[in-house]
């Protein structure tokens, strides 16, 4: 400050001053030289964490950008198009197609990256029968539930099938009738998609080229999905009316929340909110018992315009590997991708057996360009069923309709024999 | 060419260059590709690219959607611009009052909202409207209104939206009726008061017509600022629920830049700026009926 009053500095020279250091504030901030990584979500907001080892062993310093999870898609394809992709970058699983459809990936030249893994994530990565991404992590869905709550129900784990999974919920709801029982906000897709998946009908058909929306299992399964909401057992709300979905359920606002082992990040970081004997993990439900369950893995690749290939595939080894996937179900709950990972102590941890048995069933998803946008598109239908504006009937027959459209595109490059 | 013209034209030159380069090759552009299937096919193989004539138009105007962001957009204008032009006329009118104290303060803390982030603000909105704790529902309580579910009732959320909205941007509008107000002859003013005139006959007949002019500005560009709402509900509800805040540019932006089809983004686009320019040329001609222009 005392620069400033001090004699011989014109204002005039201070404003040329302040706006040199104004344009050098706009420049990016890019360290030289650093491998660029982008991830979304808790993994994008932990990598960082993961570095230190890797810079020391090879010397290669790595700026990690988080995106989040609702402008991610759009993102990326904005950054391809503009030639901006990142050297490596994480992509879930059922997004490899496409980006490797667009060209901005680079198939993976070492085989050997893709030894060990769990069986069922490598498919999702393939396109036009090579791959182009290296499983990272898993994250399959289940149900995260209130030990205590349900105990005053007279349960001590959640009902392992459909009917008396709800018939839980009623009898919770019966004792605290001003709380929620299942915390499945109507934008989200992934417990819709669970259900559907349990029920053993594709929800694509002819080659993936059209919805299959009115087939007899996933009319079950959006019945039972909107059964919940009529029975006032899940609130008609979107996720952006509950501004902090982990407090409403550690206060009992709620009683089952599906998600992935993410929460378990959550569950340790606000430990203070709820204790932990006081929660429990469980699978889903299915129509008669656990089956195929969804979720969102997460993918390693390496952007086809990077001008240090060598180097982002040494970053993606790294993180692949059975010591750094460790690192991250330590920090953020992620299950390891690779299997040797699996013998380590700190996978047998109780409130882990459920994913691992759900990892066995994997959801098959449509590996489609459109699918990202297909799942969101029969939410928002979902959404307008669940509130009364259409029935089970009109819905589906509007799923397939919304879908051969979504489609329309897709069949008829497939006709002309211009995609595989 | 005077040495005048030449002066005129290299003050004009760099902002009509400016103009032609990032608003009207773009407008080209967007015209060309709203004839084009352009998509996320062709964004990886050009080969992929056709050439579609108008199917975009027809395929637009068959989307139930799209209908569904016309009619919330229009809903949104039509309830919106009266609300934000009366706020800020109101708010200015009363500033402009001789007996208001501390007039910059006001002028300040009614600003403010205008120049704040508009996430910073939706966040702090979200928390007033929430159904249980939001402090909109308990002051409603007091009138013995029950509880109204702002954001997830597809009845409620476009009113709840007009809300953030007015009181986000009203600030401006009300800067600029302020300036206007003073210029307000107090001559004229004077006399009518002597004649009798009452207050409403007062504004009717010398406030209002003074500021004719202005009061238009602010309606053109508010009528082509609701049109073009998109920040607010994209932070707010993300276009829920069941799609009641879906508005022509969020959907623009959807089919554009998260689905990249862009010859349908386009033709949206295209659709949008003809619209916005009908409903201008419309207010100006009132305008001019009124000797405004």
């Amino acid at each position: 400050m005392e620069r400033i009053a001090a004699p011989g500095i014109t204002r005039r020279q201070l404003m040329a001053v302040l706006a040199g250091v104004g344009v050098a504030g706009c420049t990016p901030r890019r360290e030289a030289g650093a491998l660029r990584l982008w991830a979304m979500g808790y993994e994008g907001d932990y990598a960082p964490l993961l570095m230190p080892p890797f810079t020391q062993a090879t010397g290669l310093a790595v700026e990690v950008q988080s995106l989040p999870w609702t402008a991610a898609h759009e993102k990326l394809l904005t950054a391809h198009a503009s030639g901006a992709l990142p050297d490596a970058l994480m992509l879930p699983a059922g997004w490899v197609g496409e980006f490797a459809m667009v060209g901005a990936l680079a198939p993976v030249a070492d085989r050997a990256l893709l030894d060990g893994l769990f069986p069922g994530t490598l498919a999702a990565g393939r396109y036009g029968g090579r791959d182009y991404a290296v499983p990272w992590s898993v994250a399959p869905q289940a149900q995260f539930f209130r030990q205590d709550l349900l105990a005053a129900a007279g349960y001590d784990r959640p009902a392992a099938d459909w009917a008396g999974w709800r018939a839980m919920g009623r009898a919770l709801k019966r004792r605290r009738p001003d709380e929620w029982v299942f915390l499945m906000p109507l934008n989200w897709w992934d417990t819709l998609v669970t259900f559907a998946a349990q029920t053993g009908d594709p929800m694509l058909r002819d080659r993936d080229t059209r919805g299959n929306f009115r087939s007899p299992g996933f009319t079950r399964a959006l019945g039972f999905y909107k059964s919940l909401y009529d029975e006032r057992l899940a609130p008609t709300m979107l996720s952006t009316e509950l501004q902090d979905p982990f407090a409403a359920f550690a206060q009992g606002a709620f009683a089952i929340y599906p998600r992935s082992p993410a929460m378990l990040l959550d569950l340790r970081r606000r430990r203070a909110e709820i204790a932990d004997d006081r929660w429990g993990v469980a699978r889903m439900p299915g129509p008669d018992g656990p089956g195929p369950a969804g979720g969102i893995s997460a993918s390693l690749c390496v952007a086809a315009r990077s001008p240090r290939p060598a180097a982002a595939w040494a970053l993606v080894r790294y993180l692949t590997g059975a010591p750094a996937e460790l690192h991250v179900q330590r920090l953020i709950g992620s299950l390891p991708a690779r299997q040797a990972a699996w013998a380590a102590p700190q996978m047998q941890a109780p409130v882990l057996r459920p994913f691992l048995d759900q990892m066995q069933a994997p959801a098959d998803q449509p590996n489609v360009v459109e699918w990202e946008r297909i799942r969101i598109e029969v939410q928002l239908i979902a959404e307008r069923l669940v509130r009364g504006d259409l029935t089970l009937s009109q819905a589906t027959a509007a799923m397939d309709a919304r879908v051969d459209r979504l489609l329309a595109k897709r069949r008829a490059l497939l006709d002309r024999g211009a995609i595989a | 060419m005077t040495r005048q013209e030449r002066t005129a034209w290299l003050f004009a030159g760099p902002v009509l260059a400016v103009i032609l380069v990032v608003l009207a090759l773009p407008t080209l552009l967007a015209l060309a590709l709203s004839v084009t299937d352009y998509s996320v096919y062709a964004l990886a193989d050009t080969a992929n690219l056709r050439f579609v004539g108008l199917a975009n138009f027809a395929e637009l105007l068959a989307t139930p959607l799209f209908w569904r962001a016309v009619a919330n957009t229009a809903l949104f204008a039509a309830l919106g611009v009266p609300m934000a032009i009366g706020a800020s006329l109101l708010a200015a009118l009363a500033l402009n009052e001789a007996t208001v104290r501390w007039k910059p303060l006001w002028r300040v803390a009614l600003f403010a909202p205008y120049v704040t982030s508009v996430v910073a603000t939706a966040v702090v909105w979200q928390f007033l409207l929430n159904t249980r704790y939001g402090l909109v529902n308990y002051a409603l309580s007091f009138l013995g209104l029950g509880p109204v579910d702002w954001l997830g009732d597809p009845r409620a959320s476009i009113p709840a939206i007009l809300l953030f909205v007015t009181w986000k941007i009203f600030g401006y509008n009300m800067i600029v009726f302020t300036a206007a107000l003073s210029a307000v002859s107090q001559d004229l003013m004077e006399a009518a008061r002597l004649d009798g005139a009452s207050r409403w006959h007062r504004f009717r007949h010398v406030t209002l017509p003074a500021i004719g002019p202005v009061l238009l500005l602010a309606a053109v560009m508010s009528v082509a600022g609701f049109l073009q709402l998109f920040a607010e509900p994209y932070v707010m509800t993300l276009g829920g629920p069941a799609q009641s805040t879906v508005t022509i540019l969020f959907f623009m932006f959807d089919e554009g830049f998260k689905w990249w089809n862009l010859g349908q983004a386009s033709a949206v686009a295209m659709l949008l700026f003809l619209a916005i320019l009908a409903l201008t040329i419309v207010q100006t001609r009132i305008g001019r009926r009124y000797e405004w222009l």
